[in-house]
């Protein structure tokens, strides 16, 4: 199966006063062609990092010391700085997290659709007002509304722009970082739907960068869960949700509310991840694992559980065992120390 | 349209506040407005009809009733010295006002708004290292003594430029606009229109740089870069023409203040503006002529202070344009 | 507030705002000190040799700066001058801000009329030409220190207000605001116990600029004729060297020791500006 994106033993560091921030530390995951991925963490964990990491679209601190992410046969982390102008956007294209400021205040919508599709698309202006139009038309807005100011536009209508924006050149994947996590539960499944449906029809691939693994649940084909910038588990989303065998994805799935267990407790995982500065050594989760044992003071690595299922813990044979422990909210309160 | 139309309305009170402060300062205040202009020699009789020809022997509300209705038809009075209207004195100066004024300020704001643009791009440079203490030094030095400097080293010492006034004297013209245009005018401007510039520069390059820096950090930035878009598209059309908004308005606050804080440069060069004549009229205690110079520039700075907020509105869509849904 | 150990963190580490604070303390050494510092009275007129007035010396061992065209020592005219520098700035300021606080507490807690009202006035204070009307207030009334200081608090409070203003507006939806109105506190309570020491870091940051402005109006009115003609400040030395052909005869040593000196000081001022709106809003550096 050869992956559209493979990710390999990827790091990126922030540079502080402090010594450097390892906010991903060895991350590694595929993202198929044709496939919803979820990144699925708490926030701190390197998941929206890593994201921008693959867009090579960081602040001045960030480096990538290690690792390789391999898209379309092609090393991202090794590409010049001219060869990944090329790709932006036209093979790789990113969707934001719905702030205002995500479009550019003091130009239409429709100004800044163009913008890309002339000079990105090589489009005439006729062909690139038209392409425009459809494009408004395939999120689901009123092509009329090209002619306003992004803050004449709803947080959902932003979103939906932005989408038509990350769309416009037909990309091959399209990195989405917390794209609904600002809209209220009704818009944020519409924009969901609108992203599923698209997907099928024109078969790219996603990155889904999130926080809620409703969502996840929800919009995803695949789930990746990071951890304290490592990931934890990968897998496909059924055997991912159903049978979990980290206990932090186990965790995870407490604290949200599910779509189809309704009314479930919820459980909040006591503490907050660990310093990136100065990370423990051996299993990251272990500070916070209600099934933390000796052995969890080395590295656990990241095993196939199933061919397709990977996780990265030393009780991984036991998971049936802690699963049901894990639903029960004692097991986590006995963590608090 | 109806942002305009209150901002008018806004602008005429305070205009009209300004009016009636100045008729109550310069009525109101210890002191005979004639003393000064009367020699000793002049009989009562001669006092009384000059005091009956400036309107000064009516009661006061009525004389303010009397002024509003001259400074709205544009008269402001006869000068106590020079014998002329005094809307003819100020007329004469306005122009020379202005040319200093905007050629400063242009000059002032483009080298601000250049330098400070390429300032947030070098950020724990040398050059920010040297080039933010010096823009801190030009606006904490006072303009006259910048003039002072200027004038003792291009004018006295190295003879380049002329020391006063804006014309050679004794020359003579077809027009105003001859005049204005003319390579002598010009010359005699250079030097009053660079301090005027290097004590203005500061501000813009300060807060080019400081609104740069914000916008260079904002999100649509980062969206411009993973566009793959050139670096001049999101330098000119994304950074910069976000950042352009409140120099744009300080730019047009800066023409309202400078054409009155011009008063010392003017007096440095003997420049033959607006400034120099309110100068001269305080100092001869010529009333009528201070009074209207000092109206007709509080006028264009409550002007200018409206065509900022309108200019920033104009060009800020979030302002504009109200959100529809 | 933060603690006297946090303010000394922060000056070490704000180069920029020490600098300000130590030319602060310089020129209030020489404040102080002015009359063992100086090395002539600033008025006396000095004559050398026989009969003839000391004019337009030169710097030398006696005269560190040269003389006047008047025969005054130029250095210890510098000294004493920063003695009315510092009486403008720091009462002009100080008036600035309590002014500027007054009206802004005031206009953003009570709100209603008094609101519009001192809003209403602050926007005819902002259409009066700065220096115009300080030349004409003085020409009106008899020119002195008194009369400028007024001034300039006069026309500078509206900025200090607004800002304050805002503030206000934002704090007395606070819980502990609420809290002291609910258990009966009168307004006049609130605002001066509880409100303005939560805005005075604010007041004393506009404060801080407020002494450069005044400073430079001293200068600029003095320098047109209109400053007290008594003083010995450094806006009247610089007049003083442009009316007696200072320029013409390059005499260097008489026009820039004054110019730098209002420099330095004004500078100070927008260095602790700077530096303490960094421990103020510790969000807008980085």
């Amino acid at each position: 199966m050869a992956a559209l994106l493979s990710v390999r033993d990827l790091a990126v560091h922030y540079a502080t006063a402090a010594g450097p921030v390892r906010a991903v530390d060895g991350a590694n995951f595929d993202v198929p062609a044709g496939s919803i991925v979820g990144l699925v963490g708490e926030s701190g964990c390197g998941k929206s990092t890593l994201g921008r990491a693959l867009m090579g679209v960081m602040p001045r601190s960030a480096s990538i010391p290690a690792g390789s992410a391999v898209f379309e046969g092609r090393d991202l982390v090794a590409l010049s700085a001219k060869e990944r102008k090329e790709l932006l956007w036209r093979r790789l294209s990113f969707v934001p997290q719905t702030a205002m400021n995500a479009l550019d205040p003091v130009q239409r919508v429709g100004a800044q659709l163009m913008e890309v599709l002339t000079e990105r698309g090589g489009l005439s202006r006729q062909a690139a007002a038209e392409r425009a139009a459809a494009l408004f038309g395939l999120v689901g807005l009123d092509a009329r509304r090209l002619r306003d100011w992004p803050h004449q536009f709803s947080g959902g209508m932003r979103q939906r722009a932005s989408i038509a924006l990350a769309l416009a050149l037909e990309p091959a994947l399209m990195i989405a970082d917390e794209p609904v996590t600002a809209l209220d539960v009704i818009v944020q499944r519409q924009i969901l739907d609108v992203m599923k449906e698209l997907q099928a029809r024109l078969g790219l691939a996603m990155i889904l960068v999130t926080h809620d693994v409703a969502v996840v649940a929800y919009a995803c084909d695949r789930v990746v869960v990071m951890y304290a910038g490592r990931v934890v588990e990968s897998g496909p989303v059924r055997a991912v949700l159903e049978a979990p065998l980290h206990p932090y994805t186990m965790g995870l799935m407490n604290a949200f509310p599910d779509l189809d267990r309704a009314g479930g407790e919820l459980v909040p995982i006591e503490g907050s991840p660990p310093s990136l500065l100065n990370p423990p050594a051996g299993c990251r989760f272990a500070a916070r694992c209600p099934f933390a044992v000796a052995r969890c003071a080395d590295d656990p690595p990241l095993v196939a559980e199933s061919p397709d299922h990977h996780a990265a813990c030393w009780r991984v044979s036991e998971a049936t065992e802690l699963r049901p422990k894990a639903a029960q909210a004692a097991t986590w309160a006995s963590v608090v120390a | 349209m109806k942002r305009v139309l209150g901002r008018l309305g806004h602008a005429a009170f305070v205009l009209w506040a300004v009016a009636s402060l100045t008729f109550i300062m310069f009525r109101l205040m210890p002191g005979d407005p004639t003393l000064n202009f009367l020699s000793e020699s002049f009989s009562e009789e001669m006092r009384a009809a000059l005091l009956t020809s400036f309107g000064l022997d009516k009661p006061l509300p009525e004389q303010y009733v009397l002024y509003l209705g001259s400074l709205l038809r544009g008269d402001l009075g006869v000068s106590f010295l020079q014998k002329k209207p005094v809307l003819d004195i100020l007329l004469d100066a306005l122009p020379n006002t202005v040319a200093l004024t905007v050629t400063a300020l242009v000059v002032a704001y483009a080298f601000g708004i250049i330098a400070g643009a390429f300032l947030a791009f070098a950020r724990g440079s040398v050059t920010e290292g040297i080039a933010i203490p010096a823009a801190l030094i030009t606006r904490a030095a006072p303009e006259f003594w910048l003039g002072m400097i200027l004038l003792a080293w291009l004018s006295f010492a190295w003879g380049i430029f002329p020391s006063s006034g804006a014309n050679e004297a004794g020359s003579e013209f077809t027009s105003e606009w001859a005049r204005l245009t003319s390579a002598d005018f010009l010359w005699h401007l250079t030097l009053p229109a660079l301090t005027l510039a290097l004590y203005l520069q500061g501000l813009p390059l300060l807060l080019m740089r400081a609104t740069m820096l914000e916008v260079l950090n904002d999100e649509f930035i980062v969206m411009a870069r993973m566009k793959g878009l050139s670096r001049w598209a999101i330098v000119m059309r994304h950074a910069a023409r976000n950042a352009l908004l409140p120099v744009a308005t300080a730019f047009a606050l800066g023409l309202g203040s400078s054409f009155g804080g011009n008063v010392v440069i003017e007096t440095v060069f003997s420049w033959p503006g607006l400034g120099r004549v309110l100068v001269s009229a305080v100092q001869g205690a010529d009333y009528p002529l201070a009074q209207g110079a000092f109206i007709l520039i509080a006028a264009v700075l409550v002007t200018m202070n409206m065509v900022a907020d309108l200019l920033y509105a104009w060009l800020d869509p979030r302002v504009s344009v109200g959100a529809r849904r | 507030m933060p603690g006297a150990k946090a303010v000394w963190r922060f000056l070490r580490s704000q180069p920029f705002a020490l600098v300000g604070i130590g030319i602060y303390a310089l020129f209030i050494v020489l404040a102080i000190f002015a009359d063992q510092i100086a090395t002539h009275d600033p008025r006396q007129i000095l004559f050398s040799g026989a009969y003839r007035v000391a004019r337009y010396l030169p710097p030398s061992a006696t005269h560190y700066l040269g003389t006047t065209a008047g025969g005054r020592d130029i250095f210890s005219q510098l000294v004493h001058g920063t003695r009315s520098a510092l009486t403008v700035g720091v009462t002009a300021a100080f008036c600035v801000v309590v002014l500027g606080s007054l009206m802004g507490l005031l206009a953003g807690y009570l709100g209603g009329w008094v609101d519009r009202i001192i809003m209403r006035v602050s926007d005819i204070v902002l259409g009066l030409p700065f220096l115009p009307f300080i030349l004409v207030i003085s020409a009106l009334t008899r020119p002195g220190t008194t009369t400028l200081v007024a001034s300039v608090a006069l026309l500078l409070w509206p900025n200090t207000a607004r800002v304050i203003r805002s503030q206000v507006l934002s704090l007395r939806e606070r819980g502990w605001v609420e809290a002291a109105r609910v258990t009966g506190c009168s307004p006049m309570r609130i605002i001066f116990v509880h409100i303005a020491p939560q805005v005075a870091p604010l007041a004393a940051l506009y404060g801080s600029i407020a002494v450069g402005w005044a400073i430079l109006t001293e200068a600029s009115a003095s320098f047109l004729g209109f400053g007290d003609p008594a003083a010995i400040s450094w806006g009247l030395m610089l007049q003083d060297a442009f009316a007696n052909q200072a320029l013409s005869r390059e005499a260097w040593n008489w026009f820039i020791p004054p110019g730098l000196c209002i420099v330095a000081l004004v500078l100070a001022g927008f260095l602790v500006s700077r530096g303490s709106e960094k421990l103020l809003f510790p969000k807008l550096g980085d």
